[in-house]
C-alpha cells in the first residue's frame, strides 16, 4: 500500500520537471524547415488532391483498367476471330475416284478390297445396260475368265440338263 | 488572414462554394502544429512532409461528414497520430531488409538531418525520446511539447486518465536519466 502511494505520488509530482528539461521545453525541440516551406504546403496539397480525384475519375470511366477483367475478354475475341476467319479446310472424301490408276491401287491394296468390289459391280452393271457383251466376256473373276451364254449352254447339254433351267434365272 | 472558429470553418467548408477557401484556411491555422506533431515522431523533414500531406488529404475528404461531437483539433490530432504511426510500422518493416534496428535508423537520420538546427542537448532529448516505446513517444510529446490536457490525450488515444499519467511519468524518468548520462 505504501508503495502503491509512492508511486501515485510520483506520478502526480512528474508534471515537475527537472530543469534540464524545463529549459528545453522553453527553447523547443531544433527541428526546421526548409525556406518558404509552410507557404507552400496548403498549395501543394490541394495540388495532391487534385490529382488523386483525377485518378479516381479516369478509374470510373475506364473499368477495364486492371488487366484480371479485360485480358480473358480479349483472349475470347481473339480466338473467336481466329475460328471464324481461318476456316478449317474441308476433308477430302476417302471413297477413292474410280478411275485407272485407283482400280490398280485397289487391286493392289487390301483397304481398298470393298471399294475395288463395288467398283467392278458398278462397272458391270452399266455393261449390262449398254448391253456390252465384249466385256462381260473380258471380266475376269478370281483370275478366271467368266463362261459365255454359249458355253453354258453346251455344258449344260452334255450333262444332260434340261437348258430350260436358264431362263429361269 | 481572417480568424475562424473551428465550428465556422466546418461550416465554410460544407458550402460548395466555398469548400477550397475553408481548406486553406484550416490548413494554414494548423499546419505547423500538425507538421512538428508528426516531425517529432518520424524525425526525416521528407518523411513528415508526406505524411502531413496524407493527413490533410484525410481531413479534405472526411472533413464533409465529421460530427462535431469531439472538437475539431481532437479529430485532427487523431488523424496525425493514426497517420504517424502508419507510417512508422511501414517503415519498420522495410527496415527489416537492413542490418540496423528502426530506432538506430532514426537515430542516424536525426545525426544526419540537413533541417536540424538545435543545441547538441536538444539532439540528446530527441534521441532519448526516439529511444522510448512508440505509446510513451506519443504521450510525452503531446504533454511536453503541445501542452494538451490528459482528457483531451485521452480522447485522442482512447487510453485512460491515470494509464496516460503513468505513462508520462516513466518518459519522463527515462529522458531525464538518457540525457543526464550523456
Amino acid at each position: 500500500m505504501k508503495l502503491g502511494q509512492n508511486i501515485s505520488n510520483q506520478i502526480n509530482n512528474s508534471e515537475q520537471l527537472s530543469p534540464v528539461l524545463e529549459k528545453l521545453k522553453q527553447e523547443g525541440n531544433g527541428y526546421s524547415v526548409p525556406d518558404g516551406y509552410f507557404d507552400s504546403l496548403s498549395s501543394r496539397i490541394v495540388d495532391e488532391i487534385k490529382k488523386q480525384e483525377n485518378r479516381s475519375l479516369l478509374k470510373s470511366v475506364v473499368p477495364f483498367r486492371k488487366p484480371m477483367i479485360w485480358a480473358p475478354a480479349l483472349v475470347t475475341v481473339i480466338v473467336a476471330v481466329l475460328l471464324i476467319f481461318v476456316v478449317p479446310g474441308k476433308k477430302e472424301s476417302t471413297i477413292p475416284v474410280v478411275d485407272e490408276w485407283t482400280q490398280i491401287n485397289m487391286a493392289y491394296d487390301a483397304s481398298y478390297a470393298e471399294e475395288a468390289i463395288l467398283a467392278e459391280s458398278n462397272t458391270i452393271d452399266k455393261a449390262l445396260e449398254n448391253k456390252d457383251v465384249s466385256y462381260i466376256a473380258s471380266a475376269s473373276y478370281n483370275g478366271e475368265n467368266e463362261p459365255t451364254i454359249d458355253e453354258i449352254t453346251e455344258y449344260l447339254k452334255e450333262q444332260e440338263i434340261d437348258t430350260d433351267i436358264l431362263n429361269e434365272y | 488572414m481572417p480568424e475562424y472558429t473551428d465550428t465556422e470553418l466546418v461550416e465554410l467548408f460544407r458550402d460548395a462554394d466555398k469548400k477550397h477557401y475553408a481548406f486553406n484556411l484550416l490548413v494554414r491555422k494548423y499546419q505547423e502544429k500538425v507538421y512538428y506533431f508528426v516531425r517529432r515522431l518520424v524525425i526525416d523533414h521528407d518523411d513528415a512532409d508526406d505524411v502531413v500531406q496524407n493527413i490533410f488529404i484525410k481531413v479534405w475528404n472526411n472533413l464533409g461528414s465529421f460530427r462535431e461531437d469531439s472538437k475539431l483539433f481532437t479529430w485532427l490530432y487523431r488523424i496525425a497520430v493514426n497517420e504517424s504511426l502508419s507510417f512508422l510500422k511501414s517503415k519498420q518493416l522495410r527496415s527489416y531488409l537492413s542490418l540496423s534496428s528502426p530506432e538506430a535508423l532514426m537515430i542516424k537520420s536525426l545525426h544526419d538531418d540537413p533541417y536540424f538546427d538545435g543545441q547538441e542537448i536538444q539532439k540528446r532529448l530527441s534521441e532519448a525520446i526516439i529511444r522510448l516505446p512508440k505509446k510513451q513517444q506519443l504521450v510525452f510529446n503531446m504533454r511536453y511539447y503541445d501542452d494538451l490536457s490528459y482528457d483531451e490525450m485521452s480522447e485522442i488515444l482512447g487510453t485512460s486518465v491515470g494509464a496516460l499519467k503513468a505513462s508520462y511519468h516513466f518518459a519522463v524518468k527515462k529522458i531525464e536519466d538518457f540525457v543526464t548520462i550523456n
